[in-house]
This record gives C-alpha cells, sequence and structure tokens, in this order.
C-alpha cells in the first residue's frame, strides 16, 4: 500500500467538544476507528482524519459546522466513500462527518413522483422502498450500500440516464447546513416547507451544492425526481469490430431517445472480471459489445422499439459497418441490468483478479471524441500492462457521452498503485486536451483541469467557495483550486 | 498434533484483496422485487466504518499489518465486538471471501499472542475452560443434572464409558449448564427414546468442544480441548462401537465439523466417525416416517436460521493450482451442507403450526448476537441485538420463534426479556418433541 501521510494532531478538547454535540458513542478520535476512513478503493493516498463524527440530527451538524468553522477546522463529509476518488480521505485531516446514520427515507410522493431522503439512505434501501410504488430511480453500476443523495450531488449516472440524463438533473429540492452552520434550502422547499417537487422556475441555485465535491455545504435532505418501471425488459445486444462502428450505432441510435441505458464496452470491460494483468483480447473476439436497454409498457411499445432498433441496425451495416447482434456474457448483464447490482457492488467484475484497487479516468466525452482518445488511450495502458477495460455511454439521447477506463490494480504492491495511477493521469490528459470533463475528479484530475481552465471560471469558483465557505473549512483542498 | 490454524501475517494476501467497497454492510437482493436489511449486529450498534462488517474488520487487519495500529485497550476492544457471525462474508464476492472469519479471528490470535485479549469478562471463559472443561465454571458434575428427570423415571441415560452404544449424544456445556436452556437436551434424548434408539452421553467426562475458545482467539485452549476431543472420539470408536456423533448445539457442531479439520489428523481420529446436528439426523427419520407427529402444536411460529448451522457451513471452493482461474481464486460456494430447509419442512409438519417467515433469512439471517464471544463479552448489546432480531420475528405476525442452536436460544429469550416480548425461543426439537 502507498504509505501513509504523517499523524496529524488530535486535541482531547477539540474531540470533548464534538462528543458534546453528538454524544460520546458518536464522536471520537481514536486511531483504529480513523483508520478505516483513511483510504478508499482509489489510487489516492491515505491520509488520516483527526476526528470522526456521526451526527444523528440536523442541528448536531449545524453544531459541528459553527464549531469547526470558529476553530478552523476542516470537515468532510462522508456517506460509504465509494466515490473511486478519494473524495473523502482528508486531504488535511480534520473532521470526518460519517452521516450513515441519517439514513431515514421521509417521503416516497407516489403521485407526483418523487422522495425526499437524509444522505444515509442507500441504494438498497431505495430500492426496496421504491418497488413498493413500482418506481425507480437510475441506480449507478456501484455498490448498492452507497448512498443516493451523495450519488445525486456528485452528477452521479446510473441505469436511466440515457434517458432523463445525469442523476444530478433528477434534484428537486435541498436542504443543507453551510460551511458557517446556517440551514439554507434551495428549490420549492425554501418557498413552502412541505413543498419538495422541483428546482425550476427558481434560480439554479442547487448548482452552489451539486458538482463540488462536498467543499459547499452538508445536504441533509434532498428531493429526487422518480420514475415508474415499466413491466417490459427488451435489453438489445450488439457487438462491433471498432469503436468507430460502435460509436455511429450508439449514436444513431441515441438519436431516437428510445433507451433508458446505451451503452458499449470493450472486451476486456465485459469480462467478468477484468483482466489483470494486461492481456491480450482472442482474435475473434470483437473488440466491442454494446448493450440498449429498453423499457415498455405494452408489447407493442416494445415492438415499436424493436423496429426502431432494427432500422438503425440495417442502416448501419448498409454503411459497411462491421456491427452485429450478439450474445452479452450472461453475468456481465445481469451486472448491467439488473441494478442495483451485488456482483458490481462488490466489485467482482472490475477487481476480483488484482485485487483491493479500482481507478479510473471517468470522463464526459463527446461522442465523436470517443474514438481518437479511447486510440490513445489504449495504447498509454496497454504499455503500462493494463487492460483498456473500456465503456462509452449515452446519456440523454446524445446530449451526453460518458468515456472511462475501469483500471483495477493490486493494492498491496505500491509501484502497481503508482503504474495504475500514472496510466490512468495520462489517459486523463488526453481526454481534457479533446474537450472531455472528468467525473468525481481526485485531486490529481483536478490539477489537470484547472490548469485547462479559463482564469475567470477558477477566480468565479474562488470567490463562490470564499463566499460560502470563508475559512475554506469544507472537505479543504479537494478542488485543487 | 499438528495443525494448520493462519496467522494474520499469513493471511496478509488474502486482507490486500478487499478493495473497502462496502457492499458487505448491507444485505441486498435484487429479486424482483428488491429486498435489503442490515446484516452487521457490530455496525448496527457502533456505527463506525472500522465496525461495520469485514469492510471494518479487514481495515483493522490491514493496519496491524501495515504497522499503522498498534494494539490500545479501545483497539482490542473493537477486534472482540464482532459475533464473527459471517453475515458481511456472505455479501462479498472477492477472493479473500472464503476467509473472513478467519481474518477476524486471527486477529484476536494475534490479540491473545501479544498478551493482550480476549477482553476481561472474557477471560473469564479462558480461566474457566481450564479449569473446568467448559466456559460456564460449572463443575463436572452438574453436566448430567438435566438428565435427572431420566433417572426418575428409571430410564436413565446410558454413559457411552461404561455401557457401549452406537450413538454418541455430545450434549454441549450450553445445554448442559445453561439453565434456561436445558430443556434442549431433555428434549432431544425424549426423542432419541420415542425412536427407540441405542445412544449414551459422555457425563460427567464429556468437555467442552472449544468454539468459544477459538471464537475469542485462545488458540491454545482450543487444541488442548480439540485434541482431547479428538482422542476421546476415536476411542469411543475403537472401543465403545460408536458409529454416529450427534450434537444438538450449533457451536459444537461447526467446531467439530469445520474447526477440527484443521488438524492435520482429523482423518485418523475422526475420518470414520459420522458428526451430525440433530436436526439433520432427524430429518432421515422424518423421511422415512418413523419420526411421526401425532399430537397438535397449535402456534404462529417463525424460524431463525444460526449462523454456525448456516452460512459458516457454505463450502467455499477455492482454485488452488491455477487451472481453472488464477492461484487462490474464489470459484463458488455450495449450501448442501447447510441446515436451511430440513428444520424449515420438519417444522412445517408439525400438526398445527402456522408458519411465517421472516426477511433475513437463510445466508443473510440476521445473527442473534451472542456469538464470537460476544454473550460473554458484552452481554448486554448481545440481548439489544437478540431483541432486534425477536421483533423482526414478531412483525411477522408469529408468536414463538424456533431456532437449533443453545446460544441463540438462551441470546433470543434474553432480547425478548429486554424487549418486554412475549416471544419465546424454542429449539425444533421442543416442539418435536411435543408433537411425538
Ligand atoms: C464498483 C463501483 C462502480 C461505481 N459505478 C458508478 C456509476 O455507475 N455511477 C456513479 O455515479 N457512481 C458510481 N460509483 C461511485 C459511487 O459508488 C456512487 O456515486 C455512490 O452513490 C456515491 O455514494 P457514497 O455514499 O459512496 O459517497 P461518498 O464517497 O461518501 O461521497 C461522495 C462525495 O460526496 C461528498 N458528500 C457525501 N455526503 C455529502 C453530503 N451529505 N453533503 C455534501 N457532500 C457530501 C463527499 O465528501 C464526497 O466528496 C461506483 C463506485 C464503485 C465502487
Ligand atoms: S469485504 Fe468484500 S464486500 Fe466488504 S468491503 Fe471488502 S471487498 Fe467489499
Ligand atoms: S462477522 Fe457479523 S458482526 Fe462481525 S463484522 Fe461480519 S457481519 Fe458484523
Amino acid at each position: 500500500m502507498t504509505g501513509m501521510s504523517k499523524e496529524t494532531k488530535v486535541d482531547p478538547l477539540i474531540t470533548k467538544r464534538l462528543c458534546e454535540i453528538v454524544g460520546d458513542k458518536n464522536a471520537t478520535d481514536m486511531k483504529h476507528v480513523r483508520y478505516a476512513y483513511s483510504y478508499d478503493l482509489s489510487f489516492v493516498k491515505p491520509k488520516l482524519p483527526d476526528y470522526v463524527v456521526m451526527p444523528t440530527e440536523v442541528e448536531q451538524i449545524q453544531e459541528v459546522m459553527k464549531f469547526a468553522n470558529e476553530e478552523k477546522i476542516p470537515v468532510i463529509p462522508y456517506t460509504a466513500g465509494t466515490n473511486i476518488g478519494g473524495l473523502c480521505i482528508p486531504e488535511q485531516g480534520g473532521i470526518l462527518l460519517d452521516l450513515k446514520r441519517m439514513n431515514k427515507i421521509i417521503r416516497i410522493d407516489e403521485e407526483s413522483h418523487y422522495a425526499i431522503l437524509e444522505p444515509g439512505v442507500s441504494h438498497a434501501q431505495f430500492a426496496s422502498a421504491l418497488a413498493k410504488y413500482n418506481l425507480r430511480w437510475s441506480w449507478p453500476v456501484g455498490p448498492p450500500s452507497a448512498s443516493t443523495s451523495s450519488n445525486a450531488i456528485c452528477h452521479g449516472i446510473g441505469g436511466l440516464s440515457g434517458r432523463y440524463g445525469l442523476n444530478s438533473e433528477e434534484i428537486t429540492s435541498m436542504e443543507v447546513v453551510l460551511p458557517t452552520g446556517e440551514l439554507v434550502r434551495v428549490g420549492s422547499c425554501a418557498i413552502q416547507e412541505d413543498a419538495w417537487h422541483s428546482c425550476l422556475p427558481l434560480p439554479r441555485v442547487d448548482g452552489l451544492f451539486t458538482g463540488w465535491l462536498g467543499t459547499t455545504g452538508v445536504i441533509t435532505k434532498i428531493g429526487l425526481r422518480v420514475h415508474p418501471t415499466p413491466p417490459i425488459l427488451k435489453v438489445f445486444t450488439t457487438s462491433a469490430d471498432t469503436l468507430g462502428d460502435m460509436g455511429a450505432y450508439l449514436r444513431n441510435l441515441g438519436n431516437y431517445e428510445i433507451c433508458d441505458d446505451l451503452t458499449g464496452v470493450s472486451w476486456w470491460l465485459s469480462q467478468v472480471p477484468i483482466p489483470y494483468p494486461y492481456k491480450p483480447k482472442p482474435e475473434e473476439a470483437p473488440e466491442w459489445i454494446s448493450f440498449a436497454t429498453t423499457f415498455s409498457w405494452t408489447e407493442k411499445e416494445k415492438e415499436a422499439r424493436e423496429e426502431i432498433w432494427k432500422m438503425v441496425m440495417d442502416e448501419e451495416i448498409k454503411k459497411g459497418s462491421s456491427l452485429k447482434e450478439t450474445v452479452y456474457p450472461e453475468e456481465a448483464l445481469k451486472a448491467r441490468t439488473q441494478l442495483p447490482s451485488q456482483i458490481v457492488g462488490s466489485t467482482k467484475n472490475y477487481t476480483k483478479q488484482a485485487g483491493a484497487g479500482i481507478s479510473w479516468p471517468g470522463t464526459f466525452t463527446p461522442l465523436n471524441k470517443w474514438e481518437p482518445v479511447y486510440d490513445e488511450w489504449k495504447k498509454i495502458l496497454i504499455d503500462r500492462n493494463l487492460s483498456p477495460a473500456v465503456r462509452v455511454t449515452n446519456y440523454r439521447g446524445v446530449h451526453y457521452g460518458m468515456l472511462r477506463a475501469m483500471i483495477p490494480f493490486p493494492k498491496k504492491e505500491p509501484a502497481s498503485v503508482e503504474n495504475a495511477r500514472q496510466a490512468i493521469v495520462d489517459c486523463l490528459k488526453v481526454d481534457l486536451d479533446n474537450g472531455g470533463i472528468p467525473y468525481k475528479p481526485p485531486v490529481d484530475f483536478g490539477i489537470e483541469i484547472n490548469k485547462r481552465a479559463q482564469q475567470g471560471y477558477v477566480e468565479l469558483l474562488k470567490k463562490i467557495k470564499l463566499m460560502l465557505d470563508p475559512n475554506d473549512i469544507m472537505n479543504t483542498d479537494k478542488l485543487a483550486l | 498434533m499438528k495443525w494448520n490454524i493462519p496467522s494474520l501475517e499469513e493471511l496478509e494476501d488474502v486482507v490486500w484483496k478487499c478493495t473497502a467497497c462496502g457492499n458487505c454492510k448491507t444485505t441486498y437482493n435484487f429479486g424482483p422485487p428488491p429486498t435489503y436489511g442490515e446484516i452487521c449486529p457490530s455496525g448496527v450498534e457502533f456505527g463506525f466504518e472500522g465496525y461495520m462488517a469485514s469492510k471494518g474488520k479487514i481495515s483493522f487487519a490491514r493496519g496491524i499489518l501495515d504497522g499503522q495500529l498498534e494494539w490500545t485497550p479501545e483497539f482490542v476492544d473493537a477486534i472482540y465486538k464482532c459475533t464473527v457471525c459471517g453475515g458481511c462474508q456472505n455479501q462479498c464476492e472477492l477472493d479473500h471471501k472464503p476467509f473472513i472469519p478467519e481474518i477476524i479471528e486471527a486477529m484476536r490470535r494475534k490479540a491473545v499472542e501479544d498478551g493482550v485479549g480476549p477482553m476481561p469478562t472474557q477471560k473469564v471463559i479462558a480461566q474457566s475452560m481450564r479449569s473446568f472443561n467448559n466456559p460456564y465454571q460449572g463443575p463436572r458434575r452438574v453436566r448430567t443434572d438435566w438428565t435427572r428427570p431420566f433417572k426418575k423415571a428409571k430410564q436413565p441415560i446410558k454413559n457411552i464409558m461404561k455401557e457401549d452404544a452406537p450413538i454418541l449424544y455430545y450434549v454441549g456445556c450450553t445445554g448442559a449448564f445453561n439453565l434456561p436452556v436445558r430443556n434442549l437436551p431433555v428434549a432431544t434424548a425424549s426423542i432419541f427414546r420415542k425412536l427407540g434408539l441405542d445412544f449414551g452421553i459422555l457425563g460427567e467426562n464429556e468437555i467442552c468442544c472449544g468454539s468459544t475458545a477459538m471464537r475469542l482467539g485462545d488458540v491454545d485452549e482450543f487444541k488442548r480441548v480439540a485434541e482431547t476431543n479428538m482422542k476421546i472420539f476415536k476411542d469411543l470408536h475403537d472401543n465403545h462401537g460408536v458409529e454416529t456423533i450427534i450434537t444438538s448445539c450449533a457451536g459444537c457442531y461447526r467446531a467439530i465439523k469445520k474447526d477440527y479439520t484443521l488438524s492435520e489428523n482429523y482423518e485418523e481420529y475422526l475420518g470414520d466417525i459420522k458428526i451430525i446436528h440433530t436436526t439433520d439426523f432427524l430429518y432421515k427419520y422424518f423421511k422415512e416416517d418413523k419420526l411421526k407427529f401425532t399430537k397438535e402444536v397449535p402456534w404462529k411460529v417463525t424460524y431463525h436460521d444460526p449462523c454456525h448451522t448456516g452460512r459458516h457451513l457454505l463450502e467455499y471452493s477455492i482454485d488452488e493450482d491455477g487451472s481453472q482461474q488464477w492461484k487462490g481464486s474464489y470459484l463458488g460456494k455450495s449450501e448442501d451442507n447447510c441446515l436451511y430447509d430440513i428444520p424449515r419442512e420438519m417444522l412445517k409438519a408439525i400438526p398445527g403450526i402456522e408458519f411465517n417467515e421472516m426477511e433475513r433469512i437463510r445466508n443473510n439471517s440476521y445473527c442473534c448476537g451472542g456469538g464470537g464471544g460476544v454473550m460473554t463479552g458484552y452481554g448486554d448489546w448481545a440481548a439489544k441485538n437478540a431483541g432486534i432480531r425477536i421483533q423482526e420475528g414478531m412483525d411477522t405476525g408469529a408468536d414463538q420463534m424456533v431456532s437449533i442452536c443453545p446460544f441463540c436460544h438462551y441470546n433470543l429469550n434474553e432480547g425478548a426479556k429486554r424487549i418486554k416480548s412475549d416471544m419465546k425461543l424454542y429449539d425444533l426439537v421442543e416442539l418435536i418433541d411435543m408433537a411425538l
């Protein structure tokens, strides 16, 4: 494992005050407790928080924030720490605010199709509650035990993003504790306490708290739009020899906006697990394979979707594409269509062979840039003996294109961790230079983003951050500003 | 005897397989419909990630191995705040899965070896084991107190050392010494009698199976009693006609069936003896129509799967030589040894029984909270956790809960008292005895 940075100083008086706020059982500075929060799945170097606090009420969070602000102690919000970007690893020590005990589903409005959640509500918990109303959410391909609200505020993506876009676009309202301890609301609940149905048509201040990686406030309640579950699932699976052919098909089919999820994966990513170290794909195997998930209310609707899909296939094949209808490997398909999924949740399909580590260059990259970036990524990754386990996905029709390489590595070997880190950062640079933007970026990525960012944009971020967090205590240094 | 009980250092490679994904923190099944539940008693009670499931326990192991964590009284306490129930293990899919309880116990072995474990209240158990050969500080002669009704009825139970029999009923310390659980061996022996079986007990010569010592990391004590037992069992087989050892204790069953196999001499000593749990044993008679339920037991019941007769008996296949996936990879599991369907089938066959299932069952059963030395080390928490399980049972509409483990029996009844519930835990043999 990459070495732990030196211990920061723990002050028993601070622990005492935190215990007074949340109770003796819910605050500690004991090292064995802090240690479990010092690392995550990613290549990010482990660092210890100085205190861990588990609030159970909003007022406690307010008190913690007021105190931390006075004392200028960093605070890191945490729900499950599965973000794959070291986003909950404290850069400067401080208070790790573990929100898992605030896990109430406050409301599921089955008529207006939204829910109000506390931050500790997991995908698994939410999925089983929503199923009772035949409702669903755009579940990520990640651990079922991770938080739904954290996924939404981090611009998370899931199985319905092909249709509805990012999960942050589904936010209908929020309650937030500011770094200075004030409680604020945004969206309809700011106007009428009980109205959690929409952020619009008000000014979009929810943007002050989404994509900021926990650096602007602590979300204590969130309203999320949910969707009905049509009964008929039909998944179209295809293969192609090149990303050029696959990308053309995904763009063509994406135009019709009939899929909940429209994803292509390289041969390496379709394996359970991703081969580690790199192994060449068998000659005869197509390099790309895709699934297009559709849900319909009636057989006729399904047939209509099928008709469109067949039309697209014909068009592409006529153009000389290597596209073929194919059978997707069963376990891999389950892992992608039966969400939330215990298979991916336990990272079996990603890192079982490598052991302990995964990181990604995870990006939004315009669909027409997938191919050149992939070609470069492939070279970088294979050079470093890593599988180019790449995924491309259309979000909201063809509006966003996701391009991501999932890179497993053995955490036990520091040299292998560093090898993966360098490969991933190199991949990211290529993507940024092609107009891609990384999501849930670790600090290493933040540095590369900010290097390229327009100065006015960086200054604006700094001003906003200063306005909300005058003492820079919230997830300090995570934005690499 | 030679034992292959791994040290934490020997498990280092598997410790480094955990991604910290946290999948182990809850049970979840896609369904449809999807189901979800808490699975880790330690996480439910203590909350911080280190206490949460195998994710947390492995972080402790990692911390020890990479030199970041040194023993403090609080840290030692933390590694004992785990029922070693294996609920977390069932959720994980990576190569270290088969070793998860082993990792937890290896940390405890290290704590004992380093002179800091187990916890003071649990040290009493270790002391009791040394002085009394049981964890309850029970004098030898008390071991046979439960047999009094049989003596009184002039049908004493055979002392197998004196009179040969093909079946040894290995009672276990909890059934023999723990007053509220005493009806369990009574019911078991009563059923055996009704079936006309020729069986005997070790009586005052029975000693602990070593399960509790093993769960606490006291490997020397475990080995001492295990070796004695293996020798006794072999002698009973060679010289007293014993072919089968039956136990109604899930802990003893798991210890003899699984922990004893860590001895290189297992085959030599126990290879020719069938070791079976009472429930499994009775099932054969049930299927052959020899266990005839003639009386009604008009109860609404639910069933609690003990960890030790359930997921602890899952068999994991590992690619030992790398011929199927890669060396050491986890390939899959078999439920063949787990007692899931058998107790349910017999329970449902009892006339008058109305059976309601809880949500967390079988591999995803929620531990009663008593295992892993928690009942002795942290009695209050054990009972609190049992109260959660009892509440889950009550939520099904059942009036009583049935199980097949004396530990669960005791602890769940404590839990019921704590939440002032009228629900009681009965062992399946108690109901069977009533129905015969
Ligand atoms: C195998 C695997 C696959 C994954 N696949 C996907 C995927 O398909 N799509 C996807 O979107 N994600 C994916 N993820 C990432 C992650 O699992 C999800 O986004 C998850 O929902 C994040 O929740 P968490 O509880 O782990 O958040 P955490 O990691 O605990 O937090 C994420 C960020 O939010 C901040 N934060 C947490 N709570 C609050 C709060 N209340 N207020 C303010 N800030 C807060 C944290 O400081 C941190 O910066 C995957 C992860 C894994 C391990
Ligand atoms: S034990 Fe398994 S499920 Fe739990 S965190 Fe580790 S890898 Fe994930
Ligand atoms: S063995 Fe049971 S109590 Fe221990 S960490 Fe796993 S689930 Fe929790």
